[in-house]
């Protein structure tokens, strides 16, 4: 039996971070994952889709480069290239993690945890694609056997995996992102069954990748998490510009699949496609822990509730990422996952950060963090907003991205941000802005006052609070109330 | 034709009364009875009814005034008669112009050209409790300037100008000497300081050393203190009274409530639902025709008898607690009782009750038995000599005829003012009543 100060359970971007701080403040640490490092993010999400959605941007960016002066020919595409390298790129950076968790010290093992007790943890070896099939931690030709870890403390970090309700068909050809991302041939049709931000993310790169992409939602808009306004524009683009057919406020029923095609009704309309690809959201990953054994019970949702400083109603156990619910966000995961490790290495004592932004690969992008105008307005706050448009911007126009804008809510009496909100080019990027100025409580008048580089995208963060404060220099003055 | 709305006289002892909220604002239909403001006594909020038909043409008095009662306090009419220019009654502006913005002014005609959102007097004194009389308060423009920007509150500066008067330079100096560079804070936090009137520099550092929020800002607002509402303040004024003048013991009983819950659900099955607070105002009522010294009230000079028993229930509200009042306790049937103890709970909640309604008793109940508590003391109600407290009845171990038996038990404490009443007047008064409420026979007559 192996002791350990710290055992993480999940390499993800919560448990790897975790396990990594961990050892650097000292402890002996074990990280136990079933699959691959590096978890949803890395494996099935952020990265592969990034990897795919930056070559599908480009095709787009040339198919229409005549309109910048440049003469392109035939721009095509092999989606098999594209997706070798997609797994190319996933293999350097799984490769990057073994080395941060091997420099750092940090024992890892292969399989798949339970809770014997609170501070036991038995490690059931699996065989993950990629990996020797020996623990990481056993001499070379062992056989795997289950291993005891006790453990001083435990950071739970197993995620989410999409939600597959019992009544979807069973068939290859009805997929959820994970299972999308490992296909090597792209379909013509495809029906988008959910439109919250991976359905949307996948709609976007399909239709630039020459797929007829119908998207249905049983709610009344897209990513009803987000700003009305934002959520316009982007519904506008999509429509518009990528030609992607969606419908809002009706459920997709009378599904069925086999190796023709799916096929579901809408309201009284007939849908046909060559796959489904369902993104229904996400449900946490705990029925293998054996939560019981250690006395922790997941909530009505699933989902295991932590306090602020990450810690469950157990007092050795700490939960970090999707498997406390909260915002899914791979970022907020590694935030959480510090703080967790900090506080279960008792040096520190910190509590989670509440501000995260929210980033989606859409086209056009969207940046958002802090309160939307109608959830400031839910909360009896009293605002004020400030919007600038990329039309209007000199570097927006310069790239041949003039679409969408920036806006900021702020508190109407203090003048302090609350909120940031940017659709259009780079707006995942330049979010980080307005998330520094939030969490700082810097007002629209700091805001304003700050030089921003000219010509930059950011500079529409500037404007934009000059906007908020009534005096806007590259855009007409408000009109005067009479 | 126009009629005034006059604010009624409520009980012998109030001569004035808060008006807390108009339910009806300008220009609306009055109907004959329509609840049409509500005021505020020294024992509860009350509704009134509006005696006329028409619409409502002017407020006199609004919310948070005080009148003196039988003034005009609104005129009610058709719309667009012409309303009698009567000004508030001379009692009512001391009391409003203390929650009205300070002028700007008063501190010193030099100081402002551009005006900025004053303070209110009330968070000016509470950020600020060294505020100076006006008129000696002396300061440049430059100096006020940078106070301003500053967030603090310059009248601790001692001014090296002429006559005493505070240069910018004192300030300079005043804001080096406090460590005013040390302070760290977030830009919103100072614009909500300035904004709320707290100086900078009565704030503490942060004990992690990381700046000052927002989060701060509003947590000191909200502990700032408030006024009580004036239930609360007359709850607090009463009970300290009471708790300081009347020197209070404790005597505890545990009553077998066995019998009496079953007779309870017994009548309740056939139509006539009871109250166990029913069955203990009766007991009460019957122990002080036994024991009529309990019913008296001593100021430890004198002792005053009273050959009526009023019996007070204390009901809980969610802004305070209401006693209203049983009266002539002793004469009722206990049906009588019942019906009236209702009337009296339903009112108070919906603080329907008069000031009739909530004086004169002559003792108190206090039953908690709905809280599941096991026990509890209350503080006598002024003018009074005891108070009784009843807990939860729960099922206990009980030794009976050497057996250990399962029985409904509820314990009942008498707190007693012992200038009039010594521990075994208070003992066998108390038993009195215990023995009542265990006696079967007893209540299988009066139900």
């Amino acid at each position: 039996m192996a002791a350990f100060d710290i055992v993480v359970i999940g390499a993800g971007p919560g448990g790897y971070p975790a396990a990594i701080r961990a050892a650097q403040l000292g402890a002996s640490v074990a990280l136990v994952e079933k699959e691959e490092m590096g978890g949803t993010c890395l494996n099935w999400g952020c990265i592969p889709t990034k990897t795919l959605i930056a070559s599908s941007e480009l095709l787009a960016k040339i198919k229409t480069a005549s309109a910048m002066g440049l003469r392109v020919e035939n721009a095509s595409f092999d989606y098999a290239a594209m997706a070798d390298r997609k797994d190319q790129i996933v293999q350097k950076l799984r490769n990057g993690i073994k080395q941060l968790l091997k420099a750092n010290g940090v024992t890892v093992f292969q399989g798949s945890a339970s809770f014997q007790t609170r501070n036991r943890i038995q490690v059931e070896p699996s065989v993950a694609p990629g990996f020797s099939p020996a623990h990481a931690a056993l001499k070379d030709g062992a056989t795997p056997e289950p291993v005891v870890l006790t453990a001083g403390k435990t950071i739970i970090c197993t995620g989410a995996a999409s939600a597959m309700p019992g009544f979807l068909p069973r068939h290859e050809r009805v997929v959820e992102s994970r299972a999308f991302l490992n296909l090597r041939a792209l379909p013509a049709t495809v029906l988008v069954l959910g439109g919250g931000i991976i359905g949307c993310e996948f709609a976007c790169m399909l239709a630039q990748l020459d797929v007829k992409v119908t998207m249905v939602e049983l709610l009344e808009d897209i990513i009803t998490v987000i700003d009305a306004d934002v959520r316009r524009e982007l519904r506008r683009h999509m429509e518009k510009s990528l030609g992607i057919r969606i419908l809002t406020g009706v459920t997709l029923e009378e599904i069925t699949a086999d190796d023709k095609g799916v096929r579901g009704r809408a309201g009284q309309e007939k849908l046909e496609a060559d796959l489904l690809l369902v993104a229904l959201g996400r449900k946490p990953v705990t029925s293998s822990l054996k939560l019981e054994n250690a006395g922790l019970t997941p909530n009505e949702r699933g989902f295991l509730d932590v306090d602020a400083y990450g810690r469950t109603s157990v007092a050795t156990v700490y939960a970090v990422g999707d498997v406390t619910g909260g915002p899914l966000l791979a970022h907020a995961a590694t935030a959480q996952g510090l703080v967790a490790a900090e506080n279960a290495c008792g040096q520190y004592k910190h509590k989670n950060e509440t501000l995260v932004p929210n980033c989606i690969f859409t086209t056009p992008e969207i940046g958002t963090v802090g309160l939307g105008e109608q959830e400031a307005q839910q909360q009896g706050r009293k605002i004020k907003t400030g919007k600038y448009p990329f039309s209007a911007l000199g570097k927006a126009l310069a790239i041949g991205e003039p679409i969408g804008f920036v806006k900021w809510v702020a508190d109407a009496e203090t003048d302090q941000l609350l909120g940031a909100h940017a659709v259009g080019p780079h707006a995942t990027d330049i979010i980080a802005e307005a998330a520094v100025a939030i969490r700082s409580e810097l007002t629209a008048a700091d805001l304003a006052h700050t030089i921003h580089a000219h010509p930059t995208l950011a500079e529409s963060w500037m404007e934009a609070a000059h906007v908020l404060m009534g005096e806007p220099i590259h855009s007409a003055p408000p009109r005067k109330s009479t | 034709m126009v009629k005034a709305v006059i604010m009624p006289k409520l009980g012998q002892s109030e001569e004035t009364v808060k008006i807390v909220r108009w339910r009806k604002q300008l220009g609306e239909t009055i109907a004959k009875g329509d609840i049409i403001f509500e005021i505020e006594t020294d024992k509860a909020v009350l509704e009134v009814e509006s005696f006329y038909t028409g619409t409502l043409l002017k407020i006199v008095a609004g919310e948070g005034e005080t009148v003196p009662v039988q003034t005009t306090v609104a005129f009610v009419g058709d719309p667009g008669e012409p309303v009698p220019d009567v000004a508030l009654a001379p009692v009512a502006p001391k009391k409003a112009e203390a929650s009205r913005p300070a002028p700007a002014a008063q501190v010193g005609t030099q100081i402002e050209r551009k005006a900025a959102p004053a303070p209110t007097a009330a968070a000016a004194s509470a950020a600020t409790p060294t505020a100076v009389e006006p008129q000696l308060f002396r300061i440049s423009p430059r100096a006020a300037k940078l106070a301003k920007e500053s967030v603090i509150d310059p009248t601790p500066i001692v001014g090296t100008g002429p006559s005493g008067r505070i240069v910018e330079r004192d300030v300079k100096q005043f804001l080096e000497a406090k460590g005013y560079s040390r302070i760290r804070i977030t830009p919103t936090a100072k614009n909500l300081a300035a904004a709320k009137g707290i100086n900078l520099l009565s704030l503490a550092p942060k004990e992690d050393g990381s700046q000052i929020g927002v989060a701060d800002i509003e947590r000191l607002l909200a502990e700032r203190p408030k006024p009580l509402s004036r239930m609360r303040q007359i709850i607090a004024q009463r009970l300290t009274e009471s708790y300081t003048h009347a020197p209070h013991f404790f005597v505890t009983v545990s009553a077998d409530v066995t019998e009496l819950e079953s007779l309870r659900a017994e009548r309740k099955a056939q139509g006539t639902p009871y109250t166990l607070t029913d069955f203990i105002v009766k007991a009460a009522a019957l122990a002080l025709e036994q024991f009529p010294t309990v019913n008296g009230t001593s100021d430890g000079q004198s002792v005053r008898m009273r050959n009526q028993i009023h019996l007070g229930l204390a009901v809980a509200l969610e802004q305070g607690l209401v006693v209203p009042v049983i009266r002539r306790a002793n004469e009722l049937t206990l049906a009588e009782i019942h019906t009236r103890a209702q009337e009296l709970t339903v009112k108070a909640r919906a603080s329907q009750l008069t000031p009739a309604e909530m004086t004169g008793s002559t003792f108190t109940i206090s039953n908690l038995g709905m809280m599941d508590v096991e026990n509890f003391t209350a503080i006598i109600n002024p003018g009074e000599s005891a108070i009784l407290a009843v807990a939860s009845g729960s099922k206990q171990p009980v030794v009976k005829n050497d057996q250990v038996v399962i029985r409904t038990m509820m314990k009942m404490t008498l707190s007693s003012d012992h200038r009039l009443i010594d521990g075994a007047l208070a003992a066998r008064f108390l038993n009195s009543i215990r023995k009542s409420l265990e006696e079967k026979s007893l209540w299988q007559r009066l139900t």
